[in-house]
């Protein structure tokens, strides 16, 4: 009598498994930036999604448009509310920032493909990458958080009613 | 004689105990990897292959895994170790940060057991780049001849041992197994911008493809992972040069040999 | 010597892989300018209606602005949701699911492309809610100003 054993298969992780099993992979540099580059890309087409959406109120309703942008400062609904507007705030800058590492680690990337010398300083120009996000982002973090200091100079009233253009 | 050589506690007859953790995978009875630990004590000029052979001669001898020549060229015992891909054979204990070792297969390809993985789906992707010298002239009666510097010119893609090292640390190729992978890319390239070979057109038309080098992120995984330091990003980004160019950059034959 | 030349290359993917590169580098200017504008030279509490009429319905740099937006929500489309497709490309293999994926994505894209380009040169001021809302703020709109 013979038994017939199970039929050995060979393990392929599924997708989350990849994606975990990648995570631990200890890259460097390389990996980060374009991970960081990856993360960042989709954060803005998300937000410019909602900021196409959010624009084209004005075109058809301006009143609903100003108490949309109204609710940057923490007015919403006529009331003002201090931690919407420090949340709109660091919301703020945190889309600056993801804005303008996805620009300069893409001029990075740009050199890689274009200048046949890029690949070679590819540690080097992370370091630069970061040195001017740092430079700019600073003096921007100073001017966003700066108006947090006081209270709004004034209260935003949106007429309720929109009158025919 | 040097107190290196005769001290037992220094230089390369001192020991340390190594805590290993072994990624297994039995195919007859597991559903998933798992991770098992072995202490193994292990010598400075020790490999990482040794280290390994240790466990499997005298902890756990049903240990899979690959090995053959042990010098770093026949690329057969590529694994991550310590997080990175590299051959097992070409890393010294001498050079791990800690006592720590942790081994597993290289990510992207189907585990067979423990360590060894089907390499069918990444040798199908070298053999669709046409690796293999293309040449219709009629032969000569000696060597097809070439200048140093044309021969310099491909020469980092011949060091190539096909380990797939590259390919199983490129994240692209983690999500999609139909990419080429960079070791493929790597050896088109020697071929492409090899004078003697008249393929160039083909192979380029078989790379622009969504699976050829348009997969390439730039993420440089592979680059740092090749055993044999081979500048893989930066021969993709010559062959992607050649495709949006439609020009090879390579050195004009030499007067001299016409 | 000849052999240096070979066949151009053209296809979607190489087409695709060159726009991400020339848009981004057009994106790094007109994105990163507007935050700027947006952010940096403009507290972001005084934007409001008034203010994008001011800037979109101006005689004179009107067109300037409309031009800029309108280059820039076209180029952020295209960069933007090519970015996703590669994305997902890495991911998503069946064909099937690929054919239903891109067509998604794309049919996202023009729907927003379509909105975005009406609302910038089909705005018309409404002048009279304008006056309504700076009665009603006499303090805000140092910044808007309708001509």
């Amino acid at each position: 009598m013979s038994t017939i054993l199970p039929e050995p298969h060979a393990y392929r992780p599924g997708k989350l498994a990849r994606l975990k099993e990648g995570l631990r992979y200890q890259g460097g540099i390389g990996q980060w930036s374009w991970l960081l580059h990856r993360v960042t890309g989709v954060g803005i087409l998300i937000f410019l999604i909602i900021h196409v959406l959010d624009t084209f109120f004005v075109v058809f309703n301006p009143a609903l448009y100003d108490h949309t942008v109204a609710i940057y400062g923490g007015v919403f609904d006529g009331q003002y509310f201090w931690p919407l507007r420090w949340a709109f705030r660091l919301a703020e800058l945190g889309l600056m920032a993801t804005v303008l590492y996805h620009a300069i680690n893409g001029v990075r990337v740009i050199l890689f493909d274009f200048w046949s010398e890029g690949c070679k300083y590819q540690k080097e120009s992370f370091l630069a990458v970061m040195i001017v996000f740092l430079a700019l982002m600073v003096p921007a973090a100073v001017v966003v958080i700066m108006p947090l200091a006081s209270s709004p100079d004034h209260m935003v009233k949106v007429p309720a009613n929109t009158p025919n253009p | 004689m040097s107190e290196e050589l005769t001290d037992p506690t220094k230089g390369y007859l001192s020991t340390r105990i190594l805590t290993v953790q072994l990624k297994r995978y039995d195919p007859e009875k597991d559903r998933e990897p798992h991770w098992q630990e072995f202490k193994v004590e292990a010598r400075p000029i020790d490999r990482v292959l040794d280290v390994l052979m240790k466990v499997k001669w005298d902890q756990d001898d049903t240990i899979g895994l690959r090995k053959s020549c042990g010098q770093g060229i026949c690329g057969s015992d590529a694994m991550r170790i310590n997080g990175q891909n590299n051959l097992a054979c070409k890393m010294l204990v001498q050079n791990l940060k800690s006592d720590k070792l942790t081994v597993e297969p290289i990510l992207g390809l189907p585990v067979i057991k423990d360590l060894i993985v089907d390499m069918k789906p990444f040798f199908d992707h070298y053999k669709s780049i046409m690796p293999f010298l293309v040449n219709t002239d009629p032969a000569p009666t000696t060597e097809r001849l070439q200048t140093p510097a044309q021969r310099e010119r491909f020469d980092e893609g011949t060091k190539c041992i096909l380990c797939a090292c590259c390919t199983t640390a490129c994240p692209p190729f983690w999500g999609n197994r139909e990419y080429v992978g960079p070791a493929a890319i790597v050896n088109a390239h020697r071929f492409i911008f090899d004078s003697r070979d008249q393929a160039a057109s083909e192979r380029l038309e078989i790379l622009n493809d969504a699976e050829g080098v348009w997969r390439c992120r730039t993420v440089f995984n592979c680059t740092s992972a090749c055993p044999r330091g081979i500048k893989v990003t930066q021969l993709i980004s010559e062959v992607k040069r050649a495709l949006i160019t439609g020009v090879l950059d390579m050195p004009q034959e030499a007067e001299v040999l016409a | 010597m000849a052999r240096n030349r070979i066949k151009p290359q053209g296809g979607f993917e190489l087409t695709a892989w060159y726009f991400m590169r020339i848009s981004g580098l057009a994106l790094v200017f007109l994105a990163v300018g507007h935050l700027f504008i947006m952010h940096i030279a403009n507290n972001v509490e005084n934007i409001n209606y008034a203010f994008v009429a001011g800037r979109w319905a101006n005689p004179r740099t009107g067109w300037i602005w409309r031009l800029w937006d309108m280059s820039m929500i076209a180029l952020a489309m295209f960069h933007g949701f090519n970015g996703l497709r590669q994305i997902l490309d890495e991911h998503v293999h069946g064909a099937k699911a690929r054919v239903a994926m891109h067509t998604t994505l794309w049919a996202v894209m023009t729907t927003l492309l379509v909105l975005g380009t009406y609302a910038i040169w089909m705005f018309q001021v409404d002048k009279a809610y304008v006056e309504q809302f700076k009665a009603m703020n006499p303090g805000a709109g140092s910044h808007a100003s309708v001509k």
